[in-house]
């Protein structure tokens, strides 16, 4: 595959599209796709500062439920330290990871199976749900991490799963039954919220048919399928709590699930299988890995990866790996804020140093305010949103803080070759070589076309 | 500065399959949007899907306390429109706007759309389409085609919307230094051969030279998001406080941007549409409790209109403003098992200003009995919501028909303009 392509654009390649930049490329030049290949397995580890913690989703929903009183009390704000040790592990992982494809893939699948913590039941959970859901399982079978997610009580907080009762559960008819009683006051719990179970389907597997494009098809189901995922998930909050559950079969895509908790197993794998989880989620990779508009017989060579793997990820980065079409050498996408406060951070060997002043190293002025994702759609991943006036101007004032205090520290013009090798243009080269000063060097190296794009 | 003008124009064409959608020659589409003097249009863009019912009740619906339960008991009385609807009572400053004649309520109205997800009923609410991605451009960004620096939108990205021919600017609070003007000078230059980042540097240099106040108040926290499209967002406000301590007394984020809003269209060349975007309607739950995030939303959403007509009042360019306030969708009529509602289709858009014939609701009332609802759950769609951005384009902006017909929204040539403005 891609012989035509000289071995050093390749291992800038490798560095930038598929990782989050590199100062070097001397380690990645000599087999560029082997580099990659190795890097395949679960996340690492999280990285957390001395004398911080990473709390467990239990530990860190009981500071979450405790976190009110506390701050009412005038005590100091635990679920605060929480969100913001998450923020930071997050950023400084991806900043020092000797495995930064893995990382990649970290985001990618984090952003897909979105939580988000501007929502005040899963608040304190987004790191949480991100280690113990997202990070074992970006490289086993997609109905694994599907499962991981789903099963997770951030999720079902995120998308009020927790609150969702089968109407005729045991918990609604005591419900009815006690407000009988008490007189007038209406049952607290009725029934159904739908929330999980649509984006169950429209978001985290069939995709939503109409959006599909030449890249389809996807969706495939009715509001009755929807309405029959919602019955079948009551009881999954934190755990199956069998009182809340929809007793009956539920019928989903024309097949019948029996009552219970084995149910949602079942309907993941279902899902997993199905052809549209496939086209949906081999398109999200190319369009996040490659263009914005991926080649659509790329889609159809991940999707047919993903068919007859049985849903193997790692099946699926390889095929990805091995396409040509991933390996052009026109950058076209355009790195997130994320991306490019993490690929400077690695540029710059600044590793954990990047969230030393600001827990998201000041990414939210770009417009990606870190752990809290805009819906549960995720952030978006085409260029056009990114680059609004107001958005590229906030990444010039960063990129320009970040050149006038490491700018004195490092020879631009060497970084850049370092760094991009054969990608850097001539005229970056010379913008960057006649800069006025090490600061400004550096400030053009970071905002040059070849290290916004990738 | 080394750019050409076309690179400028160019800056948010998405494509080839979006432009053999436009069809016609920029020419021509310059030739059907003739300048509108000084007519100002306000699109607020409510995200998540607000529930119709809620912001307008219709009480006088003999099936309204029966379908609507717990949903229709509110916690003060509701603010009387005319005997069959009313204000949520939240909603008191654009309570006094109706009876003014400067409030229009458009009830029962909706997309030619009747799936429930947001991000396809957003897609078409922006894009103006028959289904959603049908289209990739945005219906206000085709009617103003060719044109430059007359749209802003209030936050980092351009919404779908404003998105196509024309040249939109955005604007977003910022309040570090700014960088020297050698770097930008270099960058420009550095950006010759990727118009997509020099148009964006451009126009962001542009807004700042020519005055507009780069060190707004830090009325909203800078982490604040500047646009939470379709989120479930019912608990936000307590999350906007983990992230940033103290932000209890702050003004709410859309105060700020219907400030900037008023600064923008006051300025002399400046935009004469102004988008702006509000999320944390999409309530799933807990919709009833009067401390809730629809509450809140709600009482943030009739200051933030006041406030608009108080500063273009000022300017003396309330008389010729409409403002469009409208969501994806409506949700369904009953309430669902956590006291919230799920996605639903028909739903309410306002039209205020001094421009529009207030003190109306337009509405082909379907009823809220469940044989009348669409598929037994939601307010039926009897006004289709194009039709409003039709009499917008058309007799607020003067933009011609046969452009609204054929670029702006295809496809609504048969639907019927509403008596919503004055003049």
């Amino acid at each position: 595959m891609s012989t035509a392509i000289p071995t050093a654009i390749q291992a800038a390649i490798a560095a930038h599209r598929f990782g989050l930049g590199e100062p070097e490329l001397t380690p990645i030049a000599s087999d560029p796709q082997a580099w990659l290949r190795a890097q395949i397995g679960p996340a690492d580890a999280p990285y957390s500062a001395p004398g911080t913690e990473l709390q467990p989703s239990a530990a860190a929903l009981k500071i979450q439920n405790d976190s009110r009183r506390q701050v009412n009390q005038g005590g100091r704000d635990d679920l605060r330290e929480v969100v913001v040790t998450d923020q930071r592990a997050r950023l400084a992982t991806a900043a020092r990871s000797p495995r930064p494809f893995a990382e990649r893939l970290v985001m990618f699948w984090s952003n897909h199976f979105t939580v988000a913590l501007n929502k005040g039941a899963s608040r304190g959970l987004v790191g949480a749900f991100e280690r113990e859901a997202i990070r074992p399982h970006i490289a086993g079978r997609f109905v694994d991490l599907l499962r991981a997610s789903t099963g997770h009580v951030a999720m079902q907080r995120y998308l009020d799963n927790h609150l969702s009762a089968g109407p005729n559960s045991r918990v609604v008819e005591r419900s009815v039954r006690r407000g009988r009683e008490a007189g007038a006051t209406p049952a607290r719990l009725t029934g159904l919220n739908e929330n999980l179970a649509r984006e169950l389907l429209e978001l985290h597997t069939l995709g939503a048919a109409a959006a599909a494009g030449p890249w389809g098809p996807w969706g495939g189901y009715t509001q009755a399928d929807v309405s029959a995922t919602a019955a079948l998930l009551t009881g999954w909050r934190d755990g199956f709590d069998a009182n809340w559950h929809e007793p009956g079969d539920k019928a989903v895509l024309n097949r019948r699930y029996a009552s219970g908790a084995g149910a949602l197993d079942a309907l993941l794998l279902d899902l997993s299988r199905h052809p549209s989880t496939a086209r949906f989620i081999a398109t999200k990779l190319a369009r996040h890995f490659v263009a914005d508009a991926p080649d659509v017989a790329l889609v159809e060579q991940l999707a047919r990866a993903f068919g007859e793997s049985d849903g193997d990820l790692a099946t699926v980065y390889r095929a990805l790996i091995d396409a040509p079409q991933a390996w052009q050498p026109a950058a076209i996408k355009l790195k997130t804020p994320e991306e490019f406060v993490v690929s400077s951070a690695r540029l710059l060997r600044l590793g954990e140093r990047i969230v030393a002043r600001a827990p998201d190293a000041g990414m939210a002025a770009m417009g990606q305010r870190l752990h809290v994702a805009p819906s549960p759609a995720g952030w978006p991943d085409q260029a056009e949103e990114w680059l609004g006036p107001a958005a590229v101007w906030q990444r010039v004032e960063w990129a320009s803080r970040l050149a006038d205090r490491m700018g004195p520290m490092v020879d631009a013009r060497a970084l850049a070759q370092a760094s991009l090798g054969p990608l850097l243009g001539q005229a970056s080269r010379q913008q960057i070589e006649r800069a006025a000063d090490a600061p400004q060097a550096l400030a053009l190296l970071l905002m040059a076309p070849e290290f916004q794009r990738r | 500065m080394i750019l050409a003008p076309a690179f400028l124009r160019r800056r948010h064409l998405l494509g080839a399959a979006a432009l053999s959608a436009l069809a016609p020659l920029p020419g021509l589409s310059l030739a059907g949007t003739a300048r509108a003097g000084d007519a100002r249009l306000v699109l607020l863009i409510l995200r998540g899907g607000l529930d119709g019912l809620a912001a307008v009740p219709a009480p006088g619906d003999p099936a309204f306390a029966s379908a609507r339960g717990a949903l229709g008991q509110f916690s003060e009385p509701t603010l009387a429109l005319d005997n069959t609807f009313a204000l949520h009572p939240a909603l008191a400053q654009l309570h006094a706007l109706y009876g003014q004649g400067e409030l229009a309520v458009v009830h029962a109205t909706g997309l030619p759309y009747r799936e429930r997800s947001h991000f396809e009923a957003q897609q078409l609410l922006e894009s103006g389409g028959h289904r959603p991605h049908e289209l990739a451009t945005g219906w206000l960004g085709r009617a103003l085609a060719g044109s430059r620096g007359q749209a802003i939108a209030l936050q980092s990205a351009v919404p779908l919307v404003l998105r196509g021919p024309a040249e939109v600017d955005t604007w977003a609070p910022s309040a570090a230094a700014e960088p020297a003007p050698d770097l930008l000078a270099r960058l420009a230059q550095l950006y010759a051969g990727d118009p997509a980042l020099a148009g964006a540097l451009h126009r962001a240099r542009d807004l700042r030279v020519s005055g507009v106040s780069l060190n707004v108040p830090m009325t909203a926290p800078m982490n604040m998001p500047m646009s939470v499209a379709g989120a479930d967002m019912a608990g936000a406000a307590p999350a906007m406080a983990a992230a940033a301590p103290a932000a209890a007394a702050r003004p709410p984020l859309i105060h700020t941007l219907a400030r900037q809003a008023v600064e923008f269209l006051a300025r002399p060349q400046g935009a004469r549409v102004a988008v702006l975007d509000m999320g944390g309607w999409d309530t799933h739950a807990n919709q009833t409790s009067p401390q809730g995030a629809l509450t809140t939303n709600l009482r943030a959403l009739d200051g933030a209109l006041a406030l608009l007509r108080e500063g273009l009042q000022a300017q003396r360019l309330w008389p010729k403003t409409a403002v469009l306030v409208m969501t994806e969708f409506g949700r369904e009529v009953a309430m669902n098992g956590t006291q919230g509602t799920d996605h639903g289709s028909g739903g309410m858009a306002l039209l205020l200003g001094g421009a529009v014939r207030g003190g109306q609701v337009i509405a082909d009332w379907p009823g809220l009995a469940p044989k009348d609802r669409f598929a037994g759950r939601d307010l039926r769609i009897t006004t289709d919501l194009r039709a409003v951005f039709k009499t917008l384009l058309r007799d607020h902006l003067q933009v011609a028909s046969a452009v609204i017909d054929h670029d702006a929204l295809p496809g609504t040539a048969g639907l019927a303009t509403l008596p919503l403005l004055r003049g």
